[in-house]
């Protein structure tokens, strides 16, 4: 929660921080010179914006951004779907490593079954250290 | 994994030597396996289980890692609690332009950011020189900013232009239908005016033929159907 606050707070100061800056765009897109006071005063909220912008990084240092969410956003791209292909990609190797341990687990339970078989002795004592293993 | 590990030794042995102590060499009897390994093939020192090879027939073995460990054979996803954020993003379409997640952002942010040098990444590799702190500016440094009078030239103007948003053009028409009274457009009242005439067409021109037929009956010039009718029947005779 308290972490969802710190978001809260930065995401406030960044949208009064755009909105600034476009009502100072809209002031300087035709200019006059009675709106000379308003630019000013947009001006140094430009600066007080920054401040407050600056103080929020106390609170998110522990916060780590991955570098490829960048390049989403440099291509115009949702950054969303960077999470999403993130979480795509650990479920497909999940499943692949789940899939390794599967058959290597089948492979043992094989392998000690013929390896009693043929070394009957070597396996009981094999067995006697390791114990029964559960079947795969 | 972990089982895979405690019966091939875990932490890579040499194939040859693990080959040799699972009795997989080339010229071994089936009972060669009880032999004493070869000195070449001996264990790293300091293993438990190295230490127990060396009463037994078996040597390589580790001892088995704990089964807490967590591996890829549990479903990760649902262990950190991430089936929500899972079903949120893969179990529908996420839009794929920049202006989808943010829509109130002015200007036009789906382009990429090399076009206009605006990347993050460049900021990163080259960040800007600046101060430590920010500082308000002071009366004197606002005299830099006395702009002269007047629009800006078009090249300028990139901050109003805006990506086209499919979505307010289906929030219009949802606002007409539930709106219980519409403002009339000149567009819409012509349209009705249309339909209006559309309707009326049909019942005015039958009123039309049917006075037309009364006024053929009557008239000297055009006989009627009857006498018309009679006239062909006659010509047939």
């Amino acid at each position: 929660m308290a972490m969802a606050e710190k978001f809260d707070s930065l995401e406030e100061h960044l949208e009064k921080f755009v909105e600034n800056i476009r009502q100072l765009g809209i002031i300087v897109s035709d200019f006059q010179p009675s709106s000379q006071t308003g630019l000013n005063q947009k001006l140094n909220f430009m600066v007080t914006g920054l401040q407050d912008i600056d103080k929020c990084r106390q609170q998110l240092h522990d916060i780590s951004v991955p570098l490829e969410v960048f390049e989403y956003i440099d291509q115009g791209r949702n950054p969303q779907l960077y999470t999403k292909e993130c979480l795509e990609r650990a479920l497909a190797k999940n499943e692949q490593v789940k899939g390794k341990i599967d058959t290597m687990k089948k492979f043992k339970s094989l392998l000690i079954q013929e390896l009693t078989k043929v070394f009957p002795e070597d396996m009981a004592k094999y067995k006697a250290i390791r114990g029964e293993d559960p079947p795969p | 994994m972990e089982n895979f590990s405690a019966l091939f030794g875990g932490a890579e042995p040499p194939p040859a030597a693990a080959a040799a102590a699972l009795g997989f060499g080339p010229a071994k009897a089936p009972g060669a396996g009880s032999a004493p390994p070869p000195a070449a093939a001996a264990p790293p020192p300091g293993e438990d289980a190295a230490r127990k090879a060396a009463s037994g027939p078996f040597y390589l073995l580790r001892e088995l890692p704990g089964t807490t460990e967590l591996t890829g054979s549990t479903n990760l996803i649902t262990h950190y609690n991430l089936e929500h954020a899972y079903n949120k993003f893969c179990g529908k379409k996420v839009k794929e332009k920049l202006s989808n997640f943010l829509p109130d952002l002015p200007g036009m942010i789906d382009l990429p950011g090399s076009h206009d040098n605006s990347s993050l990444r460049s900021l990163i590799e080259k960040p800007p020189i600046c101060g430590s702190s920010f500082t308000p500016l002071t009366g004197t440094m606002l005299t830099g900013f006395r702009l002269h009078a007047g629009p800006l030239p078009e090249q300028c103007r990139l901050m109003h232009i805006q990506p086209p948003k499919k979505k307010n053009k289906h929030k219009h028409k949802q606002s007409r239908t539930q709106d219980p009274v519409p403002p009339e457009t000149p567009s819409d009242s012509d349209h009705k005016k249309k339909k209006k005439k559309k309707e009326e067409d049909p019942e005015r021109k039958r009123k039309k033929k049917e006075k037309k037929k009364k006024k053929n009956r009557h008239s000297p010039e055009h006989p009627g159907v009857g006498s018309s009718q009679a006239s062909s029947s006659s010509s047939l005779r």
